[in-house]
């Protein structure tokens, strides 16, 4: 919490715990909301897309700083869960013979979203089953493992068979249908993105603030005493997995209506490291850090693609044998998504949410900046 | 079917002491500093390609100049080659560790290994910035590709000889440990810090130390790994498999490093020679095609739900 503006005083703890606690953060914050909704209108279709990548991103990360953030568990396998998602999604529209009535009504990939929220749910506690009895270290191994057993074996192996389509299922236009809305152009996606992020933000915001955020951030701090206070930490720990494995089928079934298919190579080992380093570069035990973070990322990607792409484009006619540059692309992201992670971490811990606070207090408390502690 | 079997736990043995030698060097980083690496597979990759590189340099020497065969014969080639990537390990070991992990020292155990996750994203993005990303391979082969009859199997010579150095390198590393200065103020640290330092060990030194170790002995991993099936993505992948093997062996023990190289080398060929087996006596479309990257990992949660500090690691006891 950051500190409140002079003359600002609370009477009731209510008060105090209000999501807009003051006149000028409401504003503010419907400002926001509107600039959001406005935004499609004002840019073009290669930025909606990294909009709703962004989106995508901060769905899937959610469950990683649910779990790492503010429970504790390091997980390194979160792209399986986002899988199970997926899959589970997109083979529920395709091979469920669902009523006219639901079709119509637009309620086929709903409740294809719901049901694979608790089906990656269920994966997700499967896995976390070995965090009854092993941490640090060894719960990466699990989860990790997680990642193994589930892309490559269940999914590419069995999974992929159903239907016989092959490795990466298609699903026909005009199947993603959102109540009266087809989702069928960038707009439409963003627009979902954007409701299904504020949905989830809002409800993890609410999870955190409750008695089970609170049993949560106890087993973080330190697990043996969170025991000895009373909190059941197998029970509350699974469910953290149930709460980041339900996430995380949100977002998978999210992402095959933007692609409008589904492929094992989208949620590889990569992806689970890369969202573990969008928390890590935005801050941990934040949600805003994990906004900061997903938009930080997806950002800087964008304008190292667009920066290689120009500086290739002056330079080719002087350098031609520079035009490696452009297929490597996918490999200059990568080394530079490792640097960040790594500058981050090393002069940065708390990240970009940290400096967000910072700078929130400056103004808050400008011109007497003073706070006693050199903050 | 004994003779396929006896080829399969040959070739299981060989390919893991492989992962042996790599896992050494994973325990090696982890006994001295504490550090949890998940870099090791690109540690792996960076050797195999540095020692490509020196190799193909080689050829192109020798197809340059037509006496330069006669001076550096093609066998000693690979030998300088793999002595050039034991020398870059050496130097990128000791420059990672000053430039990445020193700054880390006493920071929470997530946000080291997430450095090591960060430096894994790095040197793979370099390496493929570097080299090209498709499979590449020793090109004229180093190790002839006839078999060779071993223990009344037929043997590929690059599994014997990826044998005969990791075994080679597996006893100057020990060797190095128990009877060297250095080696014996690595042990030092590594069994308790404190007393080290007021004795005069600079930690420092040590921590580089173990660094340069692990990179020379993922380097020469990463090669014996390229001579088998060539040099690309998935040596990385293989480089991983050393999670699973200290995970079996126990974090913080060289013998367990070993013992649980050997046996996830073992478990891969037994499982996928098993599956082909069954897929034979009861012929079911519902096998899967393969499952030999995934079989250490499957082993390894299974194993750590049944004794999850490894056969030989130092039970944790905690105190609040």
């Amino acid at each position: 919490m950051s500190y409140l503006p002079c003359g600002t005083y609370f009477e009731t703890y209510e008060d105090d715990q209000k999501w807009w606690r003051t006149g000028f953060i409401k504003g503010k914050m419907i400002l926001m909301l509107l600039l959001l909704l406005i935004f499609p209108f004002v840019v073009t279709g290669e930025w909606l897309s990294v909009a709703h990548n962004i989106n995508y991103y901060i769905i899937a990360a959610l469950g990683v700083q649910l779990l790492i953030g503010y429970c504790g568990q390091i997980t390194l396998g979160h792209a399986a869960f986002v899988a199970v998602g997926a899959y589970c999604s997109a083979l529920m529209i395709l091979m469920i013979p669902w009523p006219q009535f639901m079709v119509d009504a637009g309620l086929a990939y709903p409740v294809s979203m719901v049901c694979s929220g608790f089906a990656a749910a269920f994966w997700s506690v499967l896995f976390g089953l070995p965090s009854a009895r092993v941490k640090g270290f060894y719960l990466i191994m699990t989860t990790m493992a997680a990642q193994w057993i589930t892309v490559p074996l269940v999914i590419t192996q069995y999974v992929s068979r159903i239907g016989g389509r092959g490795h990466a299922f298609s699903l026909p236009p005009g199947t993603f249908k959102f109540g009266p809305w087809v989702i069928d152009n960038d707009i439409k996606i963003y627009y979902l993105s954007l409701f299904l992020v504020v949905l989830c933000l809002v409800a993890m915001g609410n999870i955190v603030r409750s008695k089970l955020g609170r049993a949560w951030v106890a087993i973080r701090d330190n697990d043996i005493a969170a025991e000895t206070m009373g909190v059941n930490i197998v029970w509350y720990k699974l469910l953290a997995f149930f709460v980041a494995g339900f996430f995380a089928g949100i977002a998978g079934s999210f992402y095959v209506s933007t692609l409008a298919a589904v492929s094992p190579e989208h949620y590889e080992w990569f992806y689970s490291l890369f969202w573990v380093g969008i928390i890590l570069i935005g801050g941990v035990g934040s949600i805003q850090g994990l906004v900061f973070g997903s938009a930080f990322v997806v950002l800087v990607f964008k304008l190292l693609e667009l920066g290689v792409i120009k500086l290739n484009a002056v330079l080719i006619d002087s350098y031609p044998h520079l035009a490696w540059m452009t297929v490597k692309i996918l490999y200059f992201k990568e080394a530079a998504f490792g640097l960040a992670i790594i500058l981050f971490l090393i002069y940065e811990p708390n990240g970009l949410s940290y400096r967000y606070w910072q700078l929130k207090n400056y103004f808050n408390l400008w011109p007497f900046s003073y706070t006693g502690k050199g903050a | 079917m004994a003779d396929i079997m006896l080829q399969l736990l040959v070739t299981g043995v060989m390919v893991g002491s492989i992962y042996a030698l790599i896992a050494l060097g994973w325990v090696l980083i982890y006994k001295c500093s504490g550090v949890l690496n998940l870099a090791m597979g690109e540690l792996t990759m960076i050797g195999g390609y540095v020692c490509l590189a020196a190799y193909g340099g080689f050829c192109v020497m020798q197809a340059c100049f037509p006496g330069f065969a006669t001076v550096v014969p093609m066998a000693a080639a690979f030998m300088i080659s793999l002595a050039c990537s034991l020398v870059v390990g050496l130097g990128l070991g000791f420059v990672t560790e000053r430039v990445f992990l020193r700054k880390m020292i006493g920071e929470p155990i997530l946000a080291v290994i997430m450095v090591t996750v960060g430096l894994s994203f790095f040197f793979k993005g370099m390496i493929f910035i570097v080299w090209d990303p498709d499979t590449q391979v020793f090109q004229p082969p180093v190790f002839s590709i006839e078999p060779i009859e071993f223990l009344g199997t037929a043997i590929g010579e690059v599994y014997l000889w990826s044998f005969v150095a990791s075994i080679i390198l597996m006893v100057v590393f020990i060797s190095f440990f128990k009877y060297t200065r250095w080696g014996l103020a690595m042990q030092a640290c590594a069994d308790d810090e404190m007393a080290a330092l007021s004795l005069g060990v600079s930690a420092k030194f040590v921590y580089a130390m173990a660094w340069a170790i692990a990179f020379m002995a993922a380097g020469v991993g990463g090669t014996l790994l390229g001579n088998i099936n060539g040099l690309n993505y998935s040596v990385g992948l293989l480089g991983l498999l050393v999670l699973p093997v200290v995970v079996f062996g126990g974090l913080n023990s060289v013998p367990g490093a070993i013992v649980g190289g050997i046996t996830i080398g073992l478990l891969e060929n037994l499982s996928d020679g098993g599956l082909t087996y069954l897929k034979i006596v009861f012929p079911s479309e519902w096998w899967p095609v393969t499952i030999k990257s995934v079989a250490p990992f499957v082993f390894m949660v299974i194993f750590l739900l049944f004794k999850p500090f490894g056969l030989w690691g130092w039970e944790r006891i905690e105190r609040v």
